[in-house]
């Protein structure tokens, strides 16, 4: 009920994603290439590495039906690769950017994905199969900042979307032609780029936007250690927030419509649990540690507040900041990057894998009561 | 005109929010006299107006929890008496109080801040660092 795997790739790895058949796995070691992994038995090799970027790559997403990377970078471009044989071949997406990409997801049909990007806008790729190309479609208005994260409701239309003004909102992505007129949604609600709604709860950064499976809840985390789960957000939003007893969070991922895993700068993948009554709260660490719980605890604090309380008394210290130690668990260091590990013929999730900073993959597995 | 409407509210309850601060500081100094610190701390941090924008107020209301503050003898068992609900705000009025460079409110601070920290976690300082909304 655990890590069940730890593999080291590199130093640090900005973010990964899996194969469809999760043999192998695309990351961004920190630098403008993107690095694909195969397992062979116990052992991974390197199969290919993939360097059209000339910055760092950002986000990267797998599609598990068509089997085609989507990857964005600080240098403003997007490239979908897809293998012919043994090779991956890109084709540049012009998302008609003028500031970094930071964030990338295919939508659940896998005829679209959204980028975030530093613009202030969203950009909306979807293919045009007369020209053979990939067509970039902009939503420039309502945000202030950076956006952050994206997250596909599982209708394919709507999109919410964190940012570092602090707030998070929801946008209608249809497209004419891309996707079809649901008969049960109001026209009202089609045009392309409308904002369905503003969410205002967090005064901090937001990041890591996801919506449930099903697609009546969306949670996102705030930079001031809280996490809002909202429900119902199109007609009548109801909203709960939790103050965490720790660090921020950087991603969430639901695993049912009741259990959501948040990884950040804890190093440590926390699970909250919503109750019958659909009320949120933490219910605890993923990761067993080494120290037992309450003596780490003594221990971590006084270590960073130790120079701090003994100074009142006036001794003056030579000695320089002690380095942090490795503190136990699988990762080292902030966890970024949460992905999904579908088991054919699940309907819940009960396996993800988180990649951070310490240039670390780690597969967790749960048992998930039903 | 939203905004404009906020602001005048808010000049309005001004008056009304001085009051309210006056009335806090003779609760708080009968519950010193009756040597009831941890109460006289809770009363200092109860409805403290956190969203004007009136430094006066909230000068006001910062010496009432200074007071408050500086009658606690054991910390300990003020923190362990003490709700949840208040940690986030206890934590800003002590981040206050070590900005002030007086040693005996320092001392204090930083005593009542190790403590707090334990209990209440680094999630209640991030969140005091981080709210420019609801300030002390």
């Amino acid at each position: 009920m655990a890590a069940v795997a730890v593999h080291q790739f590199a130093e640090c790895i900005t973010c990964h994603a899996w194969s469809p058949d999760q043999s192998m796995v695309a990351f961004c070691p920190n630098n403008s290439e993107v690095h694909i992994y195969k397992l062979f038995g116990e052992k991974w090799e390197k199969m290919h590495v993939l360097s059209k970027h000339d910055q760092i790559v950002c986000g990267i997403d797998w599609s598990l039906k068509s089997n085609k990377l989507v990857t964005v970078s600080h240098d403003r471009n997007s490239y979908v690769w897809s293998q012919e044989g043994t090779e991956w071949v890109p084709t540049l997406v012009i998302l008609r950017l003028n500031r970094a990409a930071l964030c990338v997801q295919w939508s659940p049909k896998e005829n679209k994905f959204a980028v975030g990007s530093g613009a202030k806008s969203i950009c909306i790729c979807y293919y045009e199969q007369e020209n053979n190309w990939w067509v970039s479609k902009l939503i420039r208005k309502k945000h202030e900042s950076s956006v952050t994260n994206v997250a596909w409701h599982p209708d394919n239309i709507l999109l919410a979307t964190t940012s570092t003004d602090g707030k998070c909102r929801v946008f209608s992505t249809y497209i004419k032609g891309v996707d079809s007129k649901e008969s049960e949604s109001s026209s009202s609600d089609l045009k392309f780029g409308e904002q369905i709604a503003q969410l205002d709860l967090s005064v901090t950064w937001a990041f890591g936007v996801r919506w449930s499976p099903s697609g009546s809840i969306l949670a996102y985390a705030g930079h001031n250690s809280m996490i809002h789960f909202i429900d119902d957000v199109k007609s009548n939003p109801s909203a709960q927030s939790i103050p965490l007893r720790d660090l921020p969070l950087r991603d969430l991922l639901f695993l049912s419509d009741r259990v959501v895993v948040g990884v950040g700068f804890d190093c440590n993948p926390m699970i909250f649990t919503a109750d019958d009554t659909g009320l949120w709260s933490f219910t605890k660490f993923l990761d067993q540690r080494k120290a037992a719980p309450s003596s780490s605890r003594g221990s971590q604090l006084s270590e960073a507040f130790g120079k701090l309380y003994g100074t009142s008394k006036q001794v003056p210290s030579n000695d320089t900041v002690e380095p942090s130690k490795p503190r136990g668990g699988a990762h080292e260091n902030c966890i970024t990057c949460i992905v999904p590990l579908w088991k054919r013929g699940n309907t819940t999730l009960c396996r993800f894998s988180t990649s951070g900073l310490d240039g670390k993959v780690v597969i967790w597995e749960l048992d998930i009561p039903k | 005109m939203e905004a404009e409407e906020e602001y005048l509210e808010a000049e309005e309850n001004l008056e009304a929010i001085i009051t309210r601060i006056e009335h806090k500081s003779r609760k708080i100094e009968t519950l010193l006299k009756q040597s009831k610190p941890v109460d006289a701390l809770k009363t200092a941090l109860e409805g403290s107006a956190l969203k004007t924008r009136d430094e006066r107020c909230k000068s006001a209301n910062w010496i009432v929890v200074h007071r408050a503050v500086m009658a606690i003898k054991d910390v300990d068992g003020m923190i362990s008496s003490l709700d949840p609900e208040y940690y986030d705000i206890l934590m800003k009025y002590l981040y206050r109080g070590l900005a002030t460079g007086d040693r005996p409110t320092c001392d204090q601070c930083l005593r009542i801040h190790e403590k707090l920290t334990e209990k209440a976690g680094l999630g209640c300082i991030l969140r005091s660092l981080s709210d420019t909304v609801n300030t002390v």
